[in-house]
């Protein structure tokens, strides 16, 4: 059975081509416009994998990874950062906040299914 | 020192003041769109160049595909020249879709940039709406009190607006980023 990703993102066209890209590798994508939007789906059904941008309106990335870690089925999922911020500071909140990797953009497709098959196979 | 001179400080001190955080905000809106620019520069050219490739890959093969189409055996070298098309297809779409999120990154510097200038306009209304409370006949005291008022509300706003405003786009090129698993 195909694994499912959960891809945040405000920018449509970044969630597009998020889509476009883990679906050519046999991926199912659900597809949420900010944090509040993906923690509502998250709740919906349980997936895979989430991947989520940081700089978001209503919840930012750190805030839903931190909500997402206190929910007991997402305990262990893993959570992959794709965010413009590159910081080391950065990283080290994210990592603190419960985040599996961290991924700059922008994303090359090829790279991207390489490592969310490392992560989820 | 007599009044004067503690008149014309303060007016020194609010003149510079303004200069400062104006300059420093319109320094920062500056290079945004310089890295605005110089972001569509490359996606434009990247994209271009990625459409062409695909052009050309499915141009190349467009004999062999006419002679499937009108009925021939393709030869073993044609076969496997077609076989390559959808990788190097791929190759080059997955090329166009980095340079494709240049629209993510150009749109966040935008939104930064629009901030900015809203806040600056805040800014320099807060200038004219405490000139407006600067009566005719007021005293130098009551001036002096008042230009330290404004410059410090100034000051405050200035100081609010870039905390607001962090810089969460760095990118110079639309090379793909760097991945990290902890």
């Amino acid at each position: 059975m195909a694994k499912t990703i959960l891809a945040v993102d405000d920018s449509s066209s970044l969630r597009q081509m998020v889509a476009f890209s883990l679906k050519a590798a046999g991926y199912l994508v659900v597809e949420a416009v900010d944090g509040q939007d993906g923690l509502e789906k998250a709740k919906q059904q349980t997936v895979d994998l989430v991947l989520t941008d940081q700089n978001m309106p209503r919840m930012d990335g750190l805030s839903l990874i931190k909500l997402l870690r206190g929910l007991p089925a997402y305990q262990k999922v893993p959570i992959l950062m794709l965010t413009t911020e590159s910081s080391d500071e950065m990283k080290s909140m994210g990592r603190a906040a419960g985040a599996n990797g961290w991924l700059v953009k922008p994303f090359d497709p090829q790279r991207l299914i390489e490592v969310v098959k490392k992560v989820i196979g | 020192m007599t009044r004067k001179k503690i008149l014309g400080s303060h007016v020194k001190r609010l003149l510079s003041g303004v200069s400062d955080h104006g300059k420093k905000h319109l320094t920062e809106v500056e290079t945004d769109l310089r890295q605005t620019e110089l972001l569509l520069e490359e996606a434009i050219e990247k994209l271009t160049d990625s459409f062409m490739a695909i052009h050309a890959v499915v141009g190349e093969r467009q004999d062999s595909i006419n002679r499937l189409l009108a009925g021939a055996t393709p030869s073993a070298e044609e076969s496997a020249h077609l076989g390559g098309m959808s990788g190097e297809i791929g190759q080059h779409v997955n090329s166009a879709i980095t340079s494709m999120q240049f629209q993510d990154m150009t749109s966040q510097l935008i939104d930064r940039t629009l901030k900015r200038v809203t806040g600056l306009r805040e800014f320099l209304g807060t200038l004219g709406a405490h000139g407006a409370d600067i009566l005719p006949e007021a005293g130098s005291e009551e001036i002096v009190d008042l230009l330290g008022k404004v410059s410090m509300a100034l000051a405050i706003q200035s100081l609010e607006l870039r905390s607001v405003l962090r810089k969460a786009v760095n990118q110079q090129h639309l090379e793909s980023g760097d991945i990290e698993l902890f």
